[in-house]
C-alpha cells in the first residue's frame, strides 16, 4: 500500500488522470486493431463469424487480393484520388490563404463562413454533389451547355470515364477550408517585418513570394500535405455514398472495397486484408507527421 | 497609400470575397432551393435560380408520413452525438492535464498512440467492432454508435486541451497546493474553469464528428428506428433517388444543427481548426 502511494506521489499521479482515456481507446481501438489483423490471416465469413471454427491461412487472403483485378484498381484509383484531391485543395486552399490574409473588412466573416463546407457531414456533401452532377437536372450541365462547352447532357455519375472526377470535386470542396484555415494560420505566423525589409531591398511580389515566404512556410506546408494525405486517403462516406465504388468499380477505393468484402460479400478475412493495406500505406506515411509532432513534443 | 485608395483598395477586395465565397457555397444554396421547389419545378428546363411557386410540402411530408420518419432519425442523432460528447469530454479532460502536467512513467508511449488513432481509417475498426459489438448484445442499438463514435472524439480532444493546459501558469497549480488542496480538487476547482474554452472546442467537435459519422451507424444499427439521420439520407437515396424536393429537404434539415453551431460557436470552431489536430 505504502509503495503504491509512493509510486503516484510525484509525476506519476498522472497516471491516474490518464488511464480511463487510454484503456477505452484500448479497449474500443487497439483490440479491434490486433483482431483486425488476425482475422485477415483467417477464412471467416458469414458462416464462422461469431460462432464456429475459424482456419488459418496466414497469408493466402493477401495473395488473392494480389490476383484480384478490383483490388488493384481500388488501390490505384486511391492513390489518384488522393494526389489529385491533394494537389488541388492546397492549390486553391493557399491562393485563398493569400487573399483572405489581406487586410480588409469582410476577411475575418468570409474566413469563418468558408468552414461550412468542412462542417457539413459527408453524406450530405454527396447528396448535393448528386444534385449538382445529375444527368438530367443537373445545374453542372445545364452551365456547360449554355457556355457551349459540351453539346449534350454528361451523365457524369454513371459512367466509368466521369465518375471519378465528380468523387474528386466533392472531396475538393470539403478540404479547401481545412487548408486554407491551416495556411492562413501559418501565414499570420511570419513577422511583418521580414516583409518590410524585403520590400526596401526592392524585392517584387513574385520574389518575395518565392523567396520569403514559401521557404518560412515550409512547416506549415508540410504538415498540411501530410494530415491532408492522411485524411483523404482514408475518406469513406463520401465515395460510398455518391457512388458506392461503381460504375463498373471506376470509384472503388480500398475504403469502400474493404466495406463492400465484409458487408457486402461478407468475406470478413478479405475486408480486413483489404483495410490492413490500407492501415499499412497510411502509417508510413503518417509516420513523418508523428515525428515531427512528437519531436516538437520532447523539445 | 493614401487614405481614399486604401478605401478603394478595402471595398474591391470586399466585393471580391463576397464573390468568392458564392461561388463556394453555391452547392448549398442550391441544395436549399430545391428543398422549396416542387417537383415539377425541378425537372424544368432551362433551371429556375429561385422557387416560382414556393413548396414546403417536402419538409412537411417528412413529419407525416409514416415510411420514413425524419424527425426520429434526428433525434436519433441528437442522442447518439450528445453521448458520445459526454464520453469522449469526461475522458479526455483529465488525459489531456496529464499528458501536458505530468511526465510520469509511459507518457510519450500514450501521446503517441493518441496520434496514431488519429489516423485510422474507420476500415480497419469496422468488423473487429462489429464482432464485439454482437458479443456485447449491443449491436442495433444506440450504445453501439455511440461507444463507436467517441473514439473519434477522444484522441482529437486530447490533442486539443493538452496545448490548452499546457498554456495555463504554473503558479496557480502550486497556489492552491500550498493552500492545501490535493490534486484532485486543485484540478476540478482550479484548472477545469480555466480550460473552459478549450473544453467547449472539444464538445463541438466531438459531436460534430458523430453527427457526421455513416460507417459506425450504418454498420452497427440495423433498424431504420434507431439508425442516425445520415444513415436515413443514404436508405432514402436508395429508394427515391430522384425525389430531389425531399432529399434536398432531408439535407437541409439535417444540416440544421451544424449551421446553429456555426452561428453560435463560430470562434470556437476557428480555435479549433487552427490547432491543427483535426481531421479534413
Amino acid at each position: 500500500m505504502k509503495k503504491i502511494r509512493k509510486f503516484f506521489k510525484y509525476d506519476n499521479v498522472g497516471l491516474l488522470f490518464a488511464l480511463p482515456a487510454f484503456i477505452y481507446m484500448l479497449v474500443f481501438v487497439g483490440y479491434p486493431i490486433v483482431s483486425n489483423i488476425i482475422l485477415s490471416l483467417q477464412n471467416v465469413t458469414v458462416k464462422n463469424l461469431t460462432h464456429g471454427e475459424r482456419l488459418f491461412v496466414f497469408l493466402d487472403n493477401y495473395k488473392e487480393l494480389i490476383q484480384d483485378d478490383v483490388f488493384r484498381k481500388a488501390l490505384w484509383n486511391t492513390i489518384e484520388f488522393t494526389v489529385v484531391c491533394l494537389v488541388f485543395q492546397f492549390l486553391i486552399g493557399f491562393a485563398l490563404a493569400l487573399f483572405l490574409n489581406k487586410k480588409f473588412s469582410f476577411a475575418k466573416p468570409v474566413r469563418g463562413l468558408l468552414m461550412i463546407p468542412w462542417m457539413i457531414p459527408m453524406t450530405v456533401t454527396a447528396l448535393v454533389f448528386k444534385l449538382l452532377f445529375a444527368g438530367d437536372i443537373g445545374i453542372i450541365n445545364y452551365l456547360l451547355r449554355s457556355m457551349g462547352l459540351i453539346r449534350e447532357n454528361i451523365d457524369w455519375l454513371t459512367s466509368p470515364q466521369t465518375a471519378m472526377s465528380v468523387v474528386i470535386a466533392a472531396n475538393v470542396w470539403i478540404g479547401i477550408p481545412f487548408n486554407t484555415i491551416l495556411i492562413s494560420t501559418g501565414l499570420t505566423t511570419i513577422p511583418q517585418e521580414v516583409y518590410e525589409s524585403a520590400s526596401i531591398d526592392g524585392a517584387g511580389k513574385v520574389q518575395t513570394f518565392f523567396k520569403i515566404t514559401l521557404p518560412l512556410m515550409r512547416s506549415t506546408i508540410e504538415s498540411v500535405l501530410v494530415l491532408g494525405f492522411i485524411y483523404t486517403f482514408k475518406v469513406y462516406d463520401l465515395v460510398y455514398v455518391l457512388t458506392q465504388g461503381g460504375p463498373v468499380n471506376s470509384t472503388h477505393l480500398l475504403s469502400t472495397y474493404s466495406y463492400k468484402q465484409s458487408f457486402e460479400l461478407f468475406n470478413y478475412s478479405m475486408g480486413s486484408a483489404v483495410a490492413n493495406v490500407l492501415l499499412v500505406i497510411l502509417l508510413a506515411v503518417g509516420s513523418f507527421y508523428l515525428k515531427i509532432t512528437m519531436a516538437e513534443e520532447e523539445r | 497609400m493614401s487614405a481614399e485608395l486604401k478605401k478603394r483598395n478595402n471595398v474591391l477586395l470586399c466585393i471580391l470575397s463576397v464573390g468568392v465565397l458564392c461561388i463556394l457555397l453555391f452547392p448549398v444554396f442550391w441544395t436549399f432551393i430545391t428543398s422549396l421547389k416542387t417537383e415539377q419545378e425541378i425537372f424544368q428546363n432551362p433551371p429556375t435560380f429561385y422557387p416560382h411557386v414556393l413548396n414546403t410540402k417536402s419538409y412537411a411530408a417528412q413529419v407525416e408520413t409514416g415510411d420514413f420518419n425524419m424527425f426520429r432519425s434526428f433525434l436519433n442523432s441528437f442522442i447518439i452525438s450528445l453521448g458520445a460528447m459526454v464520453i469522449a469530454v469526461l475522458l479526455a479532460v483529465p488525459a489531456s492535464y496529464a499528458i501536458a502536467r505530468y511526465k510520469f512513467k509511459g507518457r510519450n508511449g500514450m501521446l503517441l498512440c493518441f496520434l496514431v488513432t488519429q489516423m485510422l481509417p474507420v476500415s480497419v475498426l469496422l468488423t473487429p467492432m462489429f464482432i464485439m459489438f454482437k458479443n456485447m448484445h449491443l449491436y442495433n442499438t444506440w450504445g453501439a454508435s455511440i461507444l463507436s463514435d467517441a473514439t473519434i472524439g477522444i484522441p482529437f480532444s486530447i490533442l486539443i486541451l493538452k496545448n490548452y493546459f499546457a498554456s495555463i501558469p504554473k503558479d496557480l497549480e502550486e497556489a492552491a497546493w500550498v493552500d492545501g488542496c490535493n490534486k484532485f480538487k486543485t484540478f476540478i476547482q482550479i484548472l477545469v474553469p480555466i480550460a473552459k474554452p478549450g473544453i467547449i472546442v472539444c464538445a463541438i467537435f466531438s459531436f460534430l464528428y458523430a453527427w457526421g459519422d455513416l460507417a459506425y451507424g450504418m454498420t452497427f444499427i440495423l433498424d431504420q428506428q434507431k439508425r442516425p439521420i445520415t444513415a436515413g439520407i443514404f436508405n432514402f437515396m436508395g429508394q427515391y433517388g430522384t425525389r430531389w424536393s425531399y432529399l434536398t429537404a432531408f439535407a437541409i434539415v439535417t444540416i440544421i444543427p451544424v449551421s446553429l453551431i456555426f452561428i453560435f460557436m463560430q470562434k470556437y470552431i476557428i480555435a479549433g481548426m487552427t490547432s491543427g489536430a483535426v481531421k479534413g
